[in-house]
This record gives C-alpha cells, structure tokens and sequence, in this order.
C-alpha cells in the first residue's frame, strides 16, 4: 500500500527511470497536475484551443525544409530540417510553454513559475502568459543571464518579472532548483511550467505530450512531400524535450534515431554535459535518470557553450530509451557545434540555435555510417547566440 | 514529547565540531537531534541552510566522512539523519547499513523520498532498526495523512522519539525563515492530527522566536529549530547558548 497513488506509467524502459522523487509539500501539486492533464488531453475544447494557438499564434505546422546544398556538401542524398525555428519565440519550447498555460489557467491558478537555461523556455512562457493574462516570473541563472541577454530583455518587454539565481555554476541547474522552491512557496496559487521532459512525475510525461507535435508533423510532412521516411532522425539533447519531441514518433519506423549531448571542451567530469558516457543511476530534480555526479552523489559541474545544453541531467525517458537501445546518443563538442552552426549558414542560410548545431555537427557522421537520407530537428533560430558566434567565429 | 528538536548541519561550521555540538545537545538534555547531510541540490531548503551545506562540501564533509564522524560520537542525542535521496543511494544499501551501525542514528528524514518511490529501500531500512520519519506538509489532506502515517508507521510507545515523531511542515515553502508562519493554522492541523494518531509530532520550517516555540509546545507538538540555530553556531555560538533560552 502507498500513500501516493499515480494513473498514468511514473516509469520509463526497463530501467524503471523517473518517478516522483519530490518533497512532500509539492506531491499533492502534482498529483492534481497528472489529473489536470488527463482531464486536458481528454477534453475537445482543450484540444481544439490548443490546435488554434498552435496555428494562428505559433504558426504551426512548422516547415520541413529540404536542405539539397547542405546534403551534397556532405554526401547525403536528402537532408530535411524540421523548422521550430520558425515558431513564434523561436525554438520548439513555445510548444510546451503554450499548452502549459493554457493547463495552468484552466487549473484556476492566476501564476505562473518557469525556468530557463537558454532563455528560450523562458520567453516562450512570459510570451504565453503574456496572451493568456497570467503573472510570470522566471528563473534565470546569473551566467545564462549574461550569455542570453537578448533573452532577458523578452521576457521582460513580455512582461515577466527574471529572477536572478547566483547559486552554484549559474546555469540550468541552479535555476530549476530555484524554481522548484519557488512552487514550493506559491503551489497553491501557481503553477510550475517546466521546460524540459525532466523533474517530478507528472513533468516529463507533460513535456513529452505537448512536444511531440514536432515528430508528428514531420512524420507526416516527410510522408507527404516526399512519399518516404528518412532512414535517420537526429536532433540535440539537453533534458530532452526537443529530443523527446522529434523522436518519439519515429519509435515504431525501422529507422535510426539519434540524440547529441553537449560535450563541452573535454572528456572529464565538469568539461562536458555528456551523460550517457559520463553519467551514472541518481536523482536530481524529482526524477531517477543518467546524471553527472561525483562518488558522493553532488551534482557535477556541467560545460558547454551552448545554455539550453548545459544541464547535469538526461531527461528520463530519452535516457531509457537511450539505455534499451532505441535511440542512440552521440555528442558534439563546442568547436564542433560552432563548425556545425556555419556549415548550416554557409550553405541554406539558416542560422541555427547553438543547441541544434550540436545535432548539425554529427551530420557528417552520419553521411560515414552510411545514411542517405536523414531528418534533423533545428530546435531553434541562433539570434540569440549572435554574441557567441561573433567571438568564437571572429565576425 | 520532548521540548525541542534541534537540526544542525554535518561539516558546519566544522566536521571537527560534531562530537562537541552533539555532547554539547546531550548535555542539555536534548532527547533527539536531527542532522543534515550536506547536498550539493537542496532543493527543499533556504539560504541558511543551502549556505550552509555548501560551506560543508567546500570544507570536504562528504556523506561518507560525516557518517564515519558520527560513528566517533559516543555521546549523542538520537539522531534522525536528514538528508536528500541520491548521496544514499550512491552508497548504496548495505554499506548506508554498516555505516549507519555504529552511529546514534535512529531514523531516516529523506525529503525527496515519497513513500511510493523506493518501497524496498525503504522497508530493508525499517527493518535494519531506521524507519523514514514521515512529513506532513500544509498540502497534505486528513487522508493523505492518514495514509502517510500508516505506511510510514509508528513503531510503537516503548520506541523513542526519534523513531516515532512525525513532521508537522508548518508552512509552504522552504526552511528558513522566507515568510511568517501562522500559528492559526498550525494549531488547526496539529490538533486535527492529533485526532488521527497518539504518536509525536514536531513541527517545523520558519520556527525560531522563543514565543513561537513555546506556543507550538503548548499544542502539545515538539518545535523544530533549524536555520536560526544553523546561522547562530556560523556566527560562533555556543549551541547551548542558542538553545538555552528556547528549551522551555
């Protein structure tokens, strides 16, 4: 017998990862989350606003965009890119941020909490706040403030209130952690919207809903516009809700799936967010997964150039699939990620979030390995980033 | 019921400390004391508490180091270990059990460990003599309680205290003192609690006022003094000092 009961699976693969690892005073929360959520994805109204939002306030379907100068470059018969670039805000976390306020609202909360690592998840929120008349206040750490300043500006012209968070390295992390005690205080006027398909059970299984609308679209885009399946999907990783949202509805098509982790600028704990190399079994966040961590169990310092990347933890149901074999996790380094991001502009004139470069960056591998025809999901447009190609690609 | 439940941090201000600070507890007839392993993600504290952790980790009190401390105290109020999941399941099972053997370590107060999430982790613990203290938190209805208190169960009146409280979490929120506690309430659910079970409760988070404590005694509830008592022994209080004028 347990206190706490679930409806939906809290468990992933047949390593059982995730669950609710939560403090008591957030289990109830969350328990009126799940029913929350089963309620939405059950109702046609809900369902019906939210395709609306999606399609005249988001703009999708997002394109599926034949990129023919980058695949001759690299020897592939076809790459397709799966725009979230092209979305409102910018990146594919407007996906999630959106149908989480509408949740939120339709929950009676007047509130809304959200971390952000690159500042996309977070602009996304204050924007859908901003449209649903709802109060926001992110969660920002101090060195993603200053890497993702344009970010800050957003969400505060979105109207957002960004809370500084100084603690530790700065970043993802930290920010979550300030978050979480955040709800802690407030969960009864507000809701958390989490970016990523990580924290406490129900979290990753809402992430994981309201983002998969990239795969099924490009799924049937692929199917539509050019009669076939790629014969691979790749797109980055950081807690996986890109990854997660792009992959998921290939899991049936005898095809490869991939996922590329951060790996910084070295192979040691704390020069990388590589996790399923470096990562072993632990909790963070209110959920059981691969984590970077010392032999006592301390969260390990992360690095990576790119804020959306740098974060300890693999989200729990890519990092099962990962584990039973279904998608397979790559990683590319900074310099590779930023080679990555201007072979892109060079040849189709997109310029790529430095989180979709790191998926950019192993194309060519993946032309060596054989494939010929692949589908990448650029997770996000790099103006955001300007700052760090300008220095690091001498502009 | 005992008149006070002291939380102090392992490795602050100092590891060295510990076998004082405990003697120092045991002396002025603390009965239980609770003690915080450092982590490096508490994400249920303050900033008292959350500086005071990573003081700790700086100055090296890894969960090893802190429980091969305690092994050394002889003289030590029962202790209930306060801690985040992940350090003990990086340890792993039968060495948190032979690491914990030589301690005065009663209990478990694991904050990110609901009662659904490692039921056999948890029973081997019950087993091994450290049941999980259970926490009750201001989102936590009569039922949910009810429920809580029967997993996580009293092991009955001949156990001492420190295996057989439950914790009152007094407010939403964090450790530390972020926002006023209110005492109406407080009082509210104690006593509904107390109609749903006879074993003892201590209450907690944001407590610290000599007035504050004693009115929570007088619920009939023992205090739980935390982050005041963690910032006083960083700024070079004695514990007993501290604590003197909040025994009642």
């Amino acid at each position: 017998m347990h206190a706490t009961e679930f409806q939906l699976p809290t468990r992933f693969g047949t390593g059982a990862l995730g669950g609710c690892y939560a403090p008591e005073t957030l289990m109830q929360p969350l328990i009126d989350l799940e029913e929350a959520l089963r309620g939405a994805v059950s109702d046609p109204s809900f369902q019906g606003e939210l395709k609306a939002e999606l399609r005249h306030y988001v703009g999708r379907p997002t394109a599926l965009t034949p990129a023919p100068r980058l695949a001759a470059k690299l020897g592939f018969r076809n790459v397709f890119l799966k725009r979230e670039d092209l979305t409102h805000t910018g990146a594919h976390k407007i996906n999630n941020a959106l149908a989480q306020a509408l949740l939120a609202r339709r929950m009676g909360k007047e509130e809304v909490i959200a971390e952000t690592g690159a500042g996309q998840h977070g602009v996304a929120s204050a924007a859908a706040c901003a449209r649903l008349g709802l109060k926001c206040t992110v969660y920002m750490g101090v060195v993603d403030m200053a890497r993702q300043a344009p970010n800050v500006a957003r969400m505060k012209l979105f109207g957002a209130e960004v809370v500084t968070v100084e603690a530790g390295q700065g970043t993802l992390k930290e920010a979550v952690n300030e978050a979480l005690r955040a709800w802690a205080g407030r969960c009864d006027k507000a809701h958390y919207i989490l970016g990523s398909a990580l924290g406490p059970h129900p979290f990753p299984t809402l992430v994981r809903t309201f983002q998969v609308v990239i795969g099924e679209e490009a799924r049937a885009q692929s199917l539509e516009q050019h009669g076939a399946l790629p014969d691979a999907v790749i797109a980055c990783a950081g807690g996986g809700s890109n990854g997660l949202g792009l992959l998921v509805p290939f899991l049936g098509d005898a095809l490869q799936r991939f996922a590329v982790e951060a790996g910084g600028h070295g192979s040691a704990l704390g020069e990388h967010a590589a996790r399923l190399d470096g990562g072993r079994l632990g909790v963070l966040h209110g959920c059981k997964t691969l984590l970077l961590q010392d032999e006592h169990g301390h969260t390990a310092e992360t690095a990576s150039i790119s804020a959306g990347l740098d974060y300890p933890a693999l989200g729990p149901e890519l990092a099962a699939l990962a584990m039973d074999g279904q998608v397979r996790v790559l990683r590319a380094s900074d310099e590779e990620a930023l080679a990555g991001a201007r072979l892109l502009c060079e040849t189709e004139g997109i310029l790529p979030a430095l989180e979709s470069s790191h998926a950019l960056a192993r194309l060519p591998d993946l032309a060596r390995m054989g494939f010929s025809s692949v589908l990448l999901g650029l997770s996000g447009r790099g103006d955001k980033d300007l700052s760090t190609y300008q220095s690091k690609l001498g502009l | 019921m005992t008149s006070i439940l002291p939380f102090i941090m392992a490795g602050d201000p100092s590891l060295d400390s510990l076998p004082v600070l405990l003697s120092e507890a045991k002396a002025l007839g603390i009965e239980a004391l609770e003690v915080g392993l450092p982590h490096s993600d508490p994400i249920a504290d303050g900033p008292v508490l959350q500086a005071a952790a990573h003081r700790a980790i700086q100055a090296g009190a890894t969960p090893l180091k802190v429980l091969e401390m305690l092994a050394t105290c002889a003289d030590s109020p029962d202790l209930i270990l306060f801690t985040y999941l992940n350090p003990l399941l990086q340890i792993g099972l039968e060495r948190l059990l032979q690491l914990l053997r030589p301690t005065a370590v009663k209990a478990l107060l694991v904050v990110d460990l609901p009662d659904s999430e490692e039921p056999e982790f948890e029973a081997r613990l019950r087993a091994a003599g450290y049941p999980m203290i259970p926490l009750l938190a201001p989102t936590t209805d009569l039922d949910r309680a009810r429920n809580l208190l029967a997993v996580r169960a009293d092991p009955g009146p001949e156990y001492p205290f420190a295996q057989r409280f439950a914790y009152v979490v007094a407010r939403l929120g964090v450790t530390g003192s972020g926002s006023a506690t209110d005492l109406g309430s407080v009082r509210e659910r104690v006593k509904a609690l107390q109609s749903l079970t006879s074993r003892p409760l201590a209450v907690g988070f944001g407590l610290s006022d000599p007035t504050v404590l004693a009115e929570v005694r007088a619920m009939g509830a023992s205090p739980v003094i935390g982050s005041a008592l963690v910032q006083a022994l960083a700024d070079g209080q004695r514990l007993g000092h501290f604590l003197g004028s909040r025994m009642g």
